[in-house]
């Protein structure tokens, strides 16, 4: 049993590392990229946004989490923030341009009081230091640390060991934000540092929020390694192959830098925990302000696209469209392939990613687990943009690239490793007591796993299969390389949508990219609801 | 009906930890085990009943009603448990958790035993109410009739009345006698008080690792 496992999920995402690490043997690629006149810039860039996006969303959620954490309330941001989770980062990024751009929602808003009759001559849009990308990035990963977090404060043990330390953190004289910082984070640190890793990684190497909200003249370091990939040319393919490993060093070197800190910095850590007590509080209500507002900046965000796709006549400064029509949701409905491609690569990713997990949980022994757990980090921790090109180089060799089984493969493996992580923790500790019951009622292993167990797992496995199908419906990259231009999904219709003039039908796009991961969410949150208590 | 356990050992880490013992067990006969905590009362039940894992292992045989089941599937070996907690399926409700066990049969007989078990324990009407429902003592009894209902050929209680207050308790203890004895269920009970233990029956008790005769 265990081998086709092994070969359906270890098998692929180990070839893709290998094929990605091709790239480094041809001198040519290399050289190449270090001569381009905008390299320098581009890599600043990237690293740039990267760790402010990484930090500040590091540095919000841990605020609200522990905040709330501490005055009872975290359990409320679990159901609003899962919904936040599911919209796509395109879809998002998509929706927050209509925010902030020079004729958006708030330079709208400002006009009445300041007199402005027409957007003003500020970029705040694709500005040049990636500020629009960094503050939409930190927004959206904001929600991925919350739900981490919120996951570990969750359980139970944690949860009342960590109660009974704030009390006693109280008891000595400190205040919450010294608490959060000296007794809850701590405690929680490793189980972040990869999470936190992973949003550094994907907010230094994105592609399609870029494409929307980053910087052009020079683009990011991805932006860059996206073109010379998709070029016509063979040594700009070259210079792109080697570009997307130097993306992956170059996050790999930050980190390293990030850990010698962190070992540096032990005497001043030391230092930082026994100085005695510090009453600063944050007030509640600041911690509740952000999450609202983090919570508002989404729901805008979605309800501009709605808006922007019915919207046929919308001069500035006016605050609602002065004409609506449905030609762009016409042109979907005349074309509806992408939207159906999407769909079916979705839904088909995470039922056989489904099968294929509860039958490694099944079949293979607990303590291969760490590895396929690591090498599941490994592949999310690579920038996509690597990892893609590593799939697309598996798909060559098998003569896959432009078929239906090549782009399903693409959006299997990363939502297969998502859910292995989702899975792997409810799967492997499900109480073992059930299944002494169950053979003390003298039930066969098929009638335990289909009337006990998988009843009981029903919450993390339709979780699992919702996050499965919003992973898979929200791949850009390894998409739009296999797909060749044979097919088209959502994500690769959005992005060439971005640099056109028809905001309409990229607003319809966008919002038909939120729909359905927003769809299986609550699907998976109305299925998933248990309706027992614990005994 | 019986349980016939011959020559049984566990060894630990490849140790001694249960020295070799041999025990008969015939049908309405309730056998006492009993030792302190740790001493393996459970384990030697696990190995009983089937599953017990590394680093423990079992030599011997065990038969029930004749057939040596030492190497038989879990849930093949016909025999029943019943825990120091109900284990009640919480998905399931009364009525489906008494059904879980019972054996395939036309739908309106097997939904009559199920009442018929429910008014047995002075339960009736409860089958469609969620097992969280019912206090400790309550569903301590559907647990017993849920291993009941499964017609086991042997039982195994592992100190199923630890958890219940004195009172609750001795009823608990003579509910579950008067059945077991009733369906002629040869059972082993493990307990650390000797209170719990039916009148005059036979009882073992575990020292050092060795399984020793008391009366």
């Amino acid at each position: 049993m265990g081998l086709p496992l092994v070969l359906l999920f270890i098998v692929p995402v180990l070839a893709v590392i290998v094929f990605m690490l091709q790239d480094a043997t041809t001198l040519t690629g290399w050289l190449a990229l270090f001569d381009h006149p905008q390299f320098g810039k581009a890599l600043a860039l990237s690293l740039f946004t990267g760790s402010v996006a990484g930090l500040a969303a590091f540095a919000a959620s841990g605020f609200i989490a522990c905040t709330l954490f501490q005055s009872g309330k975290l359990r409320g941001v679990a159901l609003p923030l899962g919904a936040m989770l599911a919209l796509p980062h395109l879809a998002f990024a998509v929706g927050f341009s209509f925010l902030i751009m020079p004729s958006g929602l708030i330079a709208r808003l400002m006009a009445l009081p300041l007199g402005w009759a027409t957007p003003p001559q500020i970029i705040t849009l694709q500005d040049p230091y990636g500020l629009a990308l960094a503050v939409a990035l930190a927004a959206k990963e904001t929600c991925f640390l919350l739900f981490v977090l919120l996951q570990a404060l969750s359980r139970e043990d944690k949860r009342l060991a960590l109660s009974a330390q704030v009390k006693a953190g109280q008891a000595l004289g400190h205040g919450n934000l010294s608490i959060s910082t000296r007794i809850i984070l701590p405690q929680l640190w490793p189980e972040i540092i990869w999470p936190l890793i992973i949003v550094f990684v994907y907010a230094t190497s994105v592609v399609d929020m870029a494409a929307v909200l980053g910087p052009n003249q020079p683009p990011t370091l991805a932006g860059l390694v996206w073109s010379d990939v998709n070029s016509a040319r063979v040594e700009n393919n070259l210079r792109g192959g080697a570009g997307a490993l130097f993306l992956a060093l170059a996050c790999a070197g930050v980190m390293l830098v990030f850990w010698i800190m962190l070992k540096l910095s032990r005497q001043w850590r030391w230092k930082f925990f026994t100085c005695g007590p510090s009453t600063l509080s944050a007030p509640l209500w600041l911690a509740q302000l952000k999450w609202r507002g983090l919570g508002g900046l989404f729901i805008i965000s979605g309800l501009l696209l709605v808006v922007m796709s019915f919207a046929q006549l919308w001069t500035f400064p006016a605050l609602v469209p002065q004409g609506l029509g449905t030609m762009a949701w016409q042109q979907i409905v005349e074309r509806p392939d992408a939207l159906l491609t999407s769909i079916v690569l979705g839904v088909a990713s995470a039922s056989v990613g489904l099968v294929i997990l509860v039958a490694w949980f099944e079949a293979m022994p607990a303590k291969y687990d760490r590895v396929t757990l690591a090498l599941c980090l490994i592949f999310l921790g690579l920038p996509a943009l690597s990892t893609g090109l590593g799939e697309y180089r598996l798909a060559l060799q098998l003569g896959l690239t432009a078929t239906w089984q090549g782009l399903f493969m693409v959006h299997l493996i990363p939502a297969t490793a998502y859910m292995f992580i989702i899975l792997a923790g409810p799967y492997r500790s499900f109480d073992v007591k059930w299944l002494a019951a169950a053979n003390g009622l003298m039930a066969k292993r098929w009638r335990f796993l289909t009337t006990v167990k998988w009843p009981l797992l029903k919450a993390p496995l339709v979780a699992s299969s919702a996050i499965g199908f919003g992973v898979a419906f929200a791949q850009y990259v390894p998409a739009q390389l296999m797909a060749a231009g044979r097919f088209d999904t959502l994500t690769i219709e959005a992005v060439t949508l971005s640099s056109g003039g028809n905001r309409p039908l990229l607003a319809a796009f966008a919002f038909l990219l939120m729909l359905p991961p927003l769809l299986a969410f609550w699907l998976a949150t109305w299925a998933g609801r248990q309706k027992w208590s614990a005994p | 009906m019986s349980l016939v356990l011959e020559g049984l050992s566990i060894s630990l880490h490849g140790a001694k930890f249960i020295a070799p013992f041999s025990m008969e067990i015939e049908g309405g006969e309730i056998v006492t085990l009993m030792g302190p905590s740790g001493t393996g009362k459970s384990t030697i039940l696990q190995a009983i009943a089937g599953g017990l894992a590394a680093p423990f292992a079992l030599s011997g045989s065990i038969y029930v009603n004749g057939v040596d089941v030492s190497r038989t599937d879990v849930a093949k070996r016909r025999i029943g448990r019943l825990f120091q907690d109900d284990l009640l399926f919480p998905h399931l409700t009364v009525g489906e958790n008494l059904l879980f066990g019972m054996a395939r049969g036309p739908r309106e007989q097997r939904l009559a035993l199920m009442r018929a078990a429910l008014s047995d324990i002075e339960l009736a009407g409860t089958e469609h109410r969620a097992p969280h429902t019912l206090s400790g003592g309550q569903r301590q009894r559907v647990a017993l009739m849920r291993s009941l209902l499964a017609g086991p050929d042997a039982m195994l209680l592992d100190e199923p009345f630890s958890k219940l207050d004195v009172a609750l308790r001795a009823a608990m203890r003579e509910l579950t006698f008067l059945n077991l004895t009733r369906r002629n269920t040869p059972t082993l009970l493990v307990t650390h008080d000797k209170a719990d233990a039916p009148k005059g029956g036979r009882i073992f008790e575990i020292k050092n690792g060795e399984v020793i005769y008391v009366r």
